[in-house]
Protein backbone atom coordinates (compact mmCIF):
# COMPACT_ATOMS: atom_id res chain seq x y z
CA UNK A 1 0.00 0.00 0.00
CA UNK A 2 1.19 3.42 -1.03
CA UNK A 3 2.29 5.82 2.05
CA UNK A 4 1.20 9.07 1.15
CA UNK A 5 3.38 12.14 2.77
CA UNK A 6 3.40 15.67 3.21
CA UNK A 7 6.42 17.62 3.13
CA UNK A 8 6.57 20.80 5.67
CA UNK A 9 9.42 23.03 5.44
CA UNK A 10 9.51 26.66 4.79
CA UNK A 11 12.80 26.32 2.21
CA UNK A 12 11.91 25.42 -0.92
CA UNK A 13 15.53 23.88 -1.06
CA UNK A 14 15.16 21.66 1.70
CA UNK A 15 11.64 20.27 0.27
CA UNK A 16 13.30 19.53 -2.75
CA UNK A 17 16.08 17.69 -0.86
CA UNK A 18 13.28 15.90 0.88
CA UNK A 19 11.74 14.90 -2.08
CA UNK A 20 14.54 13.78 -3.46
CA UNK A 21 15.27 11.18 -0.46
CA UNK A 22 11.79 10.18 -0.30
CA UNK A 23 11.54 9.56 -4.21
CA UNK A 24 13.78 6.85 -3.86
CA UNK A 25 10.77 4.54 -2.57
CA UNK A 26 8.08 3.34 -4.91
CA UNK A 27 6.08 3.01 -2.27
CA UNK A 28 6.05 6.30 -0.60
CA UNK A 29 4.19 8.91 -2.48
CA UNK A 30 4.66 12.61 -1.55
CA UNK A 31 1.56 14.13 -2.30
CA UNK A 32 2.45 17.64 -1.34
CA UNK A 33 3.95 20.16 0.34
CA UNK A 34 3.57 23.39 2.93
CA UNK A 35 6.15 26.22 3.73
CA UNK A 36 4.39 26.90 7.19
CA UNK A 37 2.23 25.25 9.95
CA UNK A 38 -0.40 26.90 9.20
CA UNK A 39 -0.82 25.23 5.89
CA UNK A 40 0.64 22.15 7.01
CA UNK A 41 -2.69 22.10 9.16
CA UNK A 42 -4.88 22.85 6.36
CA UNK A 43 -3.18 20.07 3.86
CA UNK A 44 -3.25 17.84 6.16
CA UNK A 45 -7.03 18.15 7.37
CA UNK A 46 -7.76 18.02 3.12
CA UNK A 47 -5.78 15.47 2.11
CA UNK A 48 -5.56 13.49 5.32
CA UNK A 49 -1.34 11.91 5.02
CA UNK A 50 -0.27 9.04 6.90
CA UNK A 51 2.65 10.64 7.20
CA UNK A 52 3.37 14.62 7.81
CA UNK A 53 7.45 15.23 7.57
CA UNK A 54 7.49 18.52 9.79
CA UNK A 55 9.89 20.91 10.43
CA UNK A 56 9.92 22.64 14.02
CA UNK A 57 10.82 26.89 12.83
CA UNK A 58 8.77 28.17 10.66
CA UNK A 59 6.64 31.32 9.47
CA UNK A 60 3.02 31.76 10.55
CA UNK A 61 2.54 28.52 12.63
CA UNK A 62 5.60 26.31 14.28
CA UNK A 63 5.19 22.87 13.64
CA UNK A 64 4.72 22.38 17.30
CA UNK A 65 1.83 23.75 16.99
CA UNK A 66 0.76 22.32 13.86
CA UNK A 67 1.93 18.95 15.43
CA UNK A 68 -0.53 19.57 17.85
CA UNK A 69 -3.39 20.43 15.47
CA UNK A 70 -2.78 17.69 12.90
CA UNK A 71 -2.73 15.33 15.40
CA UNK A 72 -6.41 16.41 16.81
CA UNK A 73 -8.11 16.96 13.42
CA UNK A 74 -6.54 13.55 12.26
CA UNK A 75 -5.19 11.33 14.46
CA UNK A 76 -4.64 8.81 11.95
CA UNK A 77 -1.74 11.34 10.21
CA UNK A 78 2.12 10.62 12.27
CA UNK A 79 3.86 13.50 12.56
CA UNK A 80 7.86 13.17 11.91
CA UNK A 81 9.91 16.35 12.50
CA UNK A 82 12.83 16.70 10.59
CA UNK A 83 14.68 19.59 12.17
CA UNK A 84 17.76 21.83 12.69
CA UNK A 85 17.54 21.91 16.26
CA UNK A 86 20.22 19.00 17.77
CA UNK A 87 18.28 19.23 21.18
CA UNK A 88 17.01 16.79 23.66
CA UNK A 89 14.75 19.62 25.35
CA UNK A 90 13.07 20.23 21.46
CA UNK A 91 12.74 16.31 21.02
CA UNK A 92 10.92 16.08 24.17
CA UNK A 93 8.73 18.66 22.91
CA UNK A 94 7.97 17.51 19.78
CA UNK A 95 7.23 13.89 21.18
CA UNK A 96 4.89 15.54 23.78
CA UNK A 97 2.96 17.53 20.93
CA UNK A 98 2.19 14.22 19.77
CA UNK A 99 5.09 13.44 17.20
CA UNK A 100 6.02 9.86 16.54
CA UNK A 101 9.62 10.69 14.91
CA UNK A 102 12.59 13.14 15.05
CA UNK A 103 15.23 13.63 13.35
CA UNK A 104 18.70 16.00 12.83
CA UNK A 105 18.00 17.78 9.42
CA UNK A 106 22.57 17.30 9.68
CA UNK A 107 21.73 13.78 9.48
CA UNK A 108 18.43 13.70 7.72
CA UNK A 109 19.97 11.79 4.21
CA UNK A 110 21.51 9.09 7.27
CA UNK A 111 17.83 9.12 9.42
CA UNK A 112 15.56 10.11 7.00
CA UNK A 113 14.13 6.69 5.74
CA UNK A 114 14.84 4.59 8.52
CA UNK A 115 12.79 6.96 10.23
CA UNK A 116 9.58 6.97 7.61
CA UNK A 117 9.95 3.44 7.34
CA UNK A 118 9.49 3.25 11.40
CA UNK A 119 6.81 6.10 11.68
CA UNK A 120 4.84 3.96 8.72
CA UNK A 121 4.39 1.51 10.69
CA UNK A 122 3.47 3.60 13.61
CA UNK A 123 6.99 2.86 15.58
CA UNK A 124 8.86 5.64 17.25
CA UNK A 125 11.96 6.87 16.19
CA UNK A 126 14.45 9.48 17.23
CA UNK A 127 17.86 10.69 16.15
CA UNK A 128 20.28 13.22 17.76
CA UNK A 129 23.64 13.56 16.47
CA UNK A 130 26.27 10.85 17.87
CA UNK A 131 22.45 9.18 18.97
CA UNK A 132 19.30 7.30 17.75
CA UNK A 133 16.91 4.94 18.92
CA UNK A 134 14.33 3.17 16.78
CA UNK A 135 11.67 0.72 18.86
CA UNK A 136 11.92 -2.16 16.88
CA UNK A 137 8.68 -3.83 18.15
CA UNK B 1 30.36 20.89 -23.90
CA UNK B 2 28.51 20.66 -20.92
CA UNK B 3 28.92 23.44 -18.34
CA UNK B 4 30.18 21.42 -14.85
CA UNK B 5 29.06 23.02 -11.52
CA UNK B 6 30.60 21.84 -8.08
CA UNK B 7 27.78 21.97 -5.12
CA UNK B 8 29.16 22.81 -1.65
CA UNK B 9 27.19 22.84 1.45
CA UNK B 10 27.54 21.39 5.16
CA UNK B 11 24.24 19.66 5.34
CA UNK B 12 23.52 17.21 2.74
CA UNK B 13 19.57 18.01 2.46
CA UNK B 14 20.25 20.92 0.96
CA UNK B 15 23.15 19.33 -1.47
CA UNK B 16 20.34 17.39 -2.45
CA UNK B 17 18.02 19.83 -2.99
CA UNK B 18 19.93 22.13 -4.69
CA UNK B 19 20.97 19.24 -7.38
CA UNK B 20 17.56 18.36 -7.81
CA UNK B 21 17.18 22.05 -8.99
CA UNK B 22 20.30 22.09 -11.61
CA UNK B 23 20.39 18.26 -12.58
CA UNK B 24 17.52 18.50 -15.21
CA UNK B 25 18.78 21.42 -17.01
CA UNK B 26 19.97 20.68 -20.83
CA UNK B 27 23.94 21.25 -21.06
CA UNK B 28 24.49 21.50 -17.23
CA UNK B 29 26.33 18.51 -14.89
CA UNK B 30 26.99 18.14 -11.75
CA UNK B 31 30.53 16.82 -10.92
CA UNK B 32 31.09 16.86 -7.69
CA UNK B 33 29.92 18.28 -4.17
CA UNK B 34 31.61 19.28 -0.74
CA UNK B 35 30.94 19.65 2.80
CA UNK B 36 32.70 22.39 3.37
CA UNK B 37 34.79 25.09 2.06
CA UNK B 38 38.30 23.58 2.01
CA UNK B 39 36.96 20.43 0.42
CA UNK B 40 35.34 22.50 -1.99
CA UNK B 41 38.87 24.52 -2.95
CA UNK B 42 40.61 20.56 -3.09
CA UNK B 43 37.67 19.01 -5.48
CA UNK B 44 38.10 22.03 -7.75
CA UNK B 45 41.30 21.79 -7.89
CA UNK B 46 40.56 18.39 -9.40
CA UNK B 47 37.71 18.63 -10.88
CA UNK B 48 38.42 22.13 -12.64
CA UNK B 49 34.39 22.91 -13.00
CA UNK B 50 33.29 26.12 -14.57
CA UNK B 51 30.56 27.07 -11.42
CA UNK B 52 31.02 26.50 -8.07
CA UNK B 53 27.75 26.97 -5.54
CA UNK B 54 29.03 27.71 -2.18
CA UNK B 55 27.20 27.66 0.73
CA UNK B 56 28.91 30.72 3.38
CA UNK B 57 28.51 29.22 6.46
CA UNK B 58 30.50 26.16 6.29
CA UNK B 59 33.00 24.37 8.69
CA UNK B 60 36.75 24.26 8.40
CA UNK B 61 36.90 26.76 5.90
CA UNK B 62 33.82 29.42 5.37
CA UNK B 63 32.30 29.63 2.36
CA UNK B 64 33.57 33.28 1.63
CA UNK B 65 37.42 32.15 2.39
CA UNK B 66 36.50 29.22 0.12
CA UNK B 67 35.72 31.79 -2.89
CA UNK B 68 39.14 34.11 -2.12
CA UNK B 69 41.29 30.57 -2.27
CA UNK B 70 39.21 29.82 -5.67
CA UNK B 71 39.26 32.83 -7.10
CA UNK B 72 42.78 32.97 -6.89
CA UNK B 73 43.27 29.29 -7.98
CA UNK B 74 41.08 28.78 -10.81
CA UNK B 75 40.12 32.50 -12.16
CA UNK B 76 38.47 30.91 -14.89
CA UNK B 77 35.77 29.23 -12.48
CA UNK B 78 32.64 31.66 -11.36
CA UNK B 79 31.60 31.37 -7.85
CA UNK B 80 27.75 32.00 -6.81
CA UNK B 81 27.70 32.45 -2.85
CA UNK B 82 24.41 31.04 -1.02
CA UNK B 83 23.64 32.67 2.09
CA UNK B 84 20.57 32.80 4.70
CA UNK B 85 21.32 36.38 5.27
CA UNK B 86 22.03 39.42 2.46
CA UNK B 87 23.40 41.87 5.16
CA UNK B 88 25.78 44.76 3.66
CA UNK B 89 29.12 42.73 5.19
CA UNK B 90 28.17 39.41 3.67
CA UNK B 91 28.09 40.75 0.39
CA UNK B 92 30.51 43.34 0.01
CA UNK B 93 32.98 40.58 1.08
CA UNK B 94 31.37 37.81 -1.08
CA UNK B 95 31.87 40.37 -3.74
CA UNK B 96 35.21 41.11 -3.33
CA UNK B 97 36.61 37.92 -2.60
CA UNK B 98 35.60 36.79 -6.10
CA UNK B 99 31.97 36.00 -5.92
CA UNK B 100 29.96 36.97 -9.11
CA UNK B 101 26.79 35.47 -7.98
CA UNK B 102 24.58 35.82 -4.98
CA UNK B 103 21.60 33.94 -3.91
CA UNK B 104 19.80 33.85 -0.77
CA UNK B 105 19.11 30.33 0.74
CA UNK B 106 15.31 31.09 0.80
CA UNK B 107 15.24 32.27 -2.97
CA UNK B 108 17.43 29.54 -4.11
CA UNK B 109 14.81 27.04 -5.84
CA UNK B 110 13.51 30.76 -8.03
CA UNK B 111 16.80 32.18 -8.69
CA UNK B 112 19.20 29.42 -8.60
CA UNK B 113 19.00 27.93 -12.21
CA UNK B 114 18.58 31.99 -12.98
CA UNK B 115 21.74 32.78 -11.23
CA UNK B 116 23.96 29.97 -12.96
CA UNK B 117 22.06 30.74 -16.45
CA UNK B 118 23.42 34.58 -15.85
CA UNK B 119 27.21 33.47 -14.97
CA UNK B 120 27.03 30.93 -18.08
CA UNK B 121 26.65 34.07 -19.97
CA UNK B 122 29.57 35.79 -18.62
CA UNK B 123 27.03 38.33 -16.31
CA UNK B 124 26.47 38.58 -12.48
CA UNK B 125 23.65 37.31 -10.92
CA UNK B 126 22.14 39.99 -8.25
CA UNK B 127 19.38 40.02 -6.26
CA UNK B 128 17.49 43.60 -6.32
CA UNK B 129 18.19 44.17 -2.78
CA UNK B 130 21.90 43.10 -2.85
CA UNK B 131 21.88 45.28 -6.85
CA UNK B 132 20.51 48.20 -5.04
CA UNK B 133 23.54 47.98 -1.46
CA UNK B 134 26.33 47.57 -4.46
CA UNK B 135 25.40 50.76 -5.78
CA UNK B 136 25.17 52.51 -2.73
CA UNK B 137 28.34 50.90 -1.39
CA UNK B 138 29.75 52.33 -4.77
CA UNK B 139 28.47 55.93 -4.29
CA UNK B 140 29.45 55.96 -0.76
CA UNK B 141 33.24 54.71 -1.42
CA UNK B 142 33.20 57.81 -3.76
CA UNK B 143 31.83 59.90 -0.88
CA UNK B 144 34.29 59.08 1.72
CA UNK B 145 37.23 58.65 -1.45
CA UNK B 146 36.95 62.13 -1.78
CA UNK B 147 36.74 63.35 2.08
CA UNK B 148 39.42 61.02 3.17
CA UNK B 149 36.74 59.27 5.53
CA UNK B 150 37.19 55.76 5.26
CA UNK B 151 37.75 54.08 8.60
CA UNK B 152 41.01 51.62 8.98
CA UNK B 153 39.95 48.47 9.84
CA UNK B 154 42.74 45.36 10.56
CA UNK B 155 43.99 43.76 7.73
CA UNK B 156 44.03 40.30 8.48
CA UNK B 157 45.80 38.04 5.67
CA UNK B 158 44.17 35.34 3.71
CA UNK B 159 46.15 32.62 6.02
CA UNK B 160 45.23 34.90 9.40
CA UNK B 161 41.66 34.68 8.18
CA UNK B 162 41.33 30.62 8.16
CA UNK B 163 43.28 30.23 11.27
CA UNK B 164 40.77 32.72 12.78
CA UNK B 165 38.03 30.24 11.75
CA UNK B 166 39.43 27.36 13.10
CA UNK B 167 39.86 28.90 16.27
CA UNK B 168 36.75 30.02 16.68
CA UNK B 169 35.36 26.72 16.16
CA UNK B 170 37.68 25.37 19.15
CA UNK B 171 40.33 23.95 17.74
CA UNK B 172 43.63 24.19 19.34
CA UNK B 173 46.45 25.35 17.66
CA UNK B 174 47.79 21.61 17.37
CA UNK B 175 44.73 21.16 15.13
CA UNK B 176 45.13 24.10 13.29
CA UNK B 177 48.48 22.90 12.24
CA UNK B 178 47.42 19.99 11.49
CA UNK B 179 44.35 20.87 8.96
CA UNK B 180 46.85 23.66 7.42
CA UNK B 181 49.66 21.46 6.77
CA UNK B 182 52.02 24.16 9.40
CA UNK B 183 54.29 23.55 11.95
CA UNK B 184 52.61 24.18 15.59
CA UNK B 185 55.17 27.01 16.25
CA UNK B 186 53.61 28.44 12.85
CA UNK B 187 50.10 27.74 13.48
CA UNK B 188 51.15 29.71 17.09
CA UNK B 189 52.59 32.52 15.69
CA UNK B 190 49.77 32.81 13.34
CA UNK B 191 47.54 32.89 16.38
CA UNK B 192 49.30 35.19 18.36
CA UNK B 193 49.82 37.66 15.37
CA UNK B 194 46.02 37.69 14.97
CA UNK B 195 45.60 38.56 18.91
CA UNK B 196 47.85 41.56 18.61
CA UNK B 197 46.76 42.82 15.20
CA UNK B 198 43.23 42.90 16.49
CA UNK B 199 44.08 44.11 20.25
CA UNK B 200 42.36 40.37 21.91
CA UNK B 201 43.57 39.22 25.14
CA UNK B 202 41.57 36.21 25.33
CA UNK B 203 39.92 33.81 22.69
CA UNK B 204 36.99 35.15 23.84
CA UNK B 205 37.47 38.24 22.06
CA UNK B 206 38.47 35.89 19.03
CA UNK B 207 34.93 33.95 18.88
CA UNK B 208 32.82 36.96 19.45
CA UNK B 209 35.00 39.12 16.28
CA UNK B 210 34.27 35.57 14.48
CA UNK B 211 30.30 35.72 15.01
CA UNK B 212 30.27 39.06 14.46
CA UNK B 213 31.84 39.29 10.96
CA UNK B 214 30.32 35.85 9.76
CA UNK B 215 33.27 33.96 9.59
CA UNK B 216 31.41 31.04 11.95
CA UNK B 217 27.98 31.15 12.17
CA UNK B 218 25.80 29.86 15.67
CA UNK B 219 23.08 28.27 15.82
CA UNK B 220 20.44 30.05 18.26
CA UNK B 221 19.61 28.07 21.00
CA UNK B 222 15.48 27.12 20.35
CA UNK B 223 14.56 29.42 23.13
CA UNK B 224 15.56 32.29 21.44
CA UNK B 225 14.28 31.81 18.02
CA UNK B 226 10.59 31.74 16.72
CA UNK B 227 9.73 28.23 18.65
CA UNK B 228 7.32 29.30 21.50
CA UNK B 229 7.04 26.97 25.05
CA UNK B 230 4.02 24.29 25.67
CA UNK B 231 0.81 25.86 24.93
CA UNK B 232 -2.45 25.58 26.26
Amino acid sequence: MTIRILVVDDHPVVRHGLRTLLGGRPEWEVIDEAEDGLEAVDKAGLLRPDIVVLDVSMPKMNGLEACRLIRKTVPTCEILFVTQHDSPQMMREALSAGARGYVVKSNAARDLLAAVEAVSQHRPFTALNGHSSADSR
Amino acid sequence: MKLRILIADDHELVRRGLCALLKDHEGWEICGEASDGREAVEKAAQLKPDVVILDVGMPNLNGLAATRQLSRQDPRCKIIVLTITDTDQVVQEALDAGARGFVLKSDAARDLVSAVEALQRNRMFLTPRVNDMVLAGFLDRGHHASTGETPELPKLTPREGEVIQLLAEGKSSKEVACLLNLSTKTAETHRSNIMRKLGFHSIRDLVVYAVKNNIIQVQMPASARDVPGPTA
